[in-house]
């Protein structure tokens, strides 16, 4: 049976699972929900998530949710099954590490990533609002400061821990779409060492296919 | 070599790694950093944290930081060593459903607890203002949605994978902290599910152990 993956392809969640399940060359449909409306019914909430929410990945009788929880069970589960693709390393110490930057992705990040994003990407189309240019600047400020420890951190290394692994992808879907705006762009372009590791990711075949499947 | 945890003891982040250790029977060191500018200083970023922030663990020549990574490095590295405590199934589809209750804490419970946290706890002491009551407010109710839906998943269960698992184990620092403000425990409480999974916790040896040393 063919695993099923709800959700939308504009959303940063669902697309952290779909560049996942590409990259391990796992066979899977892909299910939008019938409307935001559907994620809050009473039988959405008891047998698919129980806050309402996207991602959601049914494999077989199995239903697990929540995108970081996904791709780590998609890779403890088909790793290697598919293809040669190694997301997370069997050495412990090297599976510690991606944790360690897969915790910085959602710790340090997102957050100024997702006001930028919030603002410029989300805003007017599903708020009806103006982008908050106030919000846009404080999200690059602190933006910024990340990237400059990231730029320390990519020193010598092509990705975060030096081999392509479940921690770039995570920060894959967020990146896609404030980098698209080329009023941010300069944010990565700026940082030898982090402009090379975006552009590193952003030209992975598994990569440039799931973003294509955003614009669509 | 001994485990090296360095961090300051009241810290919620901290307390994680702390239970962890004790719940898999390893022995540690704990280092107090001097105060809040050593963990900004440039040896400290270089070395231990890039963000300058605890807890970090060191592990003979293996640094490891951010607490949900330490400890399921931890896990990985020595569950079953010491003793037959199970903090992560071996079986991948319940591993898969503990990584979606990390999830739950993180995304949904500690964002309305944090607050309350910082509100009644650091506010005072460390920036001499008063709690906001408003935020408070706001804090309990956001809680008491998210509470209400852990009463639901803990029917028939006694934590929340059915097994106790890092998932439960994750939730124990923050809640102790409120849970110990009369104002605050009828969250819990007046929810039987929820009362029943929390007093369970906090019978558990290792948690006993470490709250008791948090009342000194």
């Amino acid at each position: 049976m063919t695993i099923k993956l709800i959700g939308y392809p504009i959303s940063t969640p669902t697309l952290r699972v779909v560049i996942c399940l590409k990259e391990l060359g796992i066979p899977y449909e892909f299910e939008p929900p019938a409307s935001f409306q559907a994620l809050k019914d009473k039988d959405y909430i008891a047998n698919k998530h129980a806050f309402g929410k996207i991602p959601v990945l049914l494999d077989g009788d199995y239903v697990i949710n929540e995108s970081r929880a996904i791709c780590r069970y998609l890779v403890s589960k088909y790793q290697g099954k598919y293809n040669d693709t190694i997301l997370i390393p069997s050495d412990v110490h090297k599976a510690g590490l991606v944790e360690q930057f897969i915790s910085y992705e959602s710790c340090y990040y997102d957050s100024p990533v997702s006001k930028i994003i919030g603002q410029e990407v989300f805003a007017k189309k599903f708020r009806g609002k103006d982008p908050d240019p106030e919000i846009i600047k404080q999200g690059r400020e602190d933006l910024s400061k990340v990237l400059d420890v990231y730029e320390k951190l990519l020193e010598g290394k092509e990705y975060l821990i030096g081999e392509f692994s479940l921690a770039d992808i995570f920060h894959c879907p967020c990146t896609n779409l404030a980098y698209g705006i080329a009023a941010h762009s300069d944010l990565w372009d700026n940082r030898p060492n982090v402009k090379n590791w975006w552009n590193n990711l952003r030209n992975r075949d598994c990569i440039k296919k799931s973003f294509e499947e955003v614009k669509n | 070599m001994s485990i090296k945890l360095i961090g300051f003891p009241a810290s919620g982040p901290l307390l994680k790694v702390i239970i962890t250790l004790r719940e898999l029977g390893l022995p540690y060191e704990l280092e107090i950093p001097s105060n809040i500018q050593a963990i900004k200083e440039e040896d400290y970023i270089k070395n231990k944290h890039p963000f300058g922030k605890i807890p970090v663990l060191i592990d003979g020549d293996f640094v490891i930081n951010e607490s949900r990574p330490i400890c399921t490095y931890l896990v990985s590295k020595y569950q079953g060593k010491h003793n037959n405590t199970n903090l992560i199934p071996t079986d991948v589809h319940k591993a898969g459903l503990v990584g979606q209750y990390v999830s739950y804490e993180s995304s949904y419970y500690d964002p309305p607890i944090s607050k309350i946290v910082y509100q009644e706890i650091y506010a005072r002491k460390f920036q001499n203002k008063d709690p906001d009551p408003e935020v408070i407010k706001q804090a309990r109710e956001e809680l008491a949605k998210v509470l209400d839906v852990y009463e639901k998943i803990l029917e028939g269960k006694e934590y929340l994978n059915g097994e106790y698992s890092i998932a439960d184990l994750f939730h124990i620092p923050s809640t102790h902290y409120v849970y110990s403000i009369d104002a605050h425990s009828d969250l819990w409480d007046s929810r039987p599910n929820v009362k029943n999974w929390w007093n369970r916790l906090c019978n558990r040896e290792a948690v006993k152990k470490t709250i008791d040393e948090i009342a000194k």
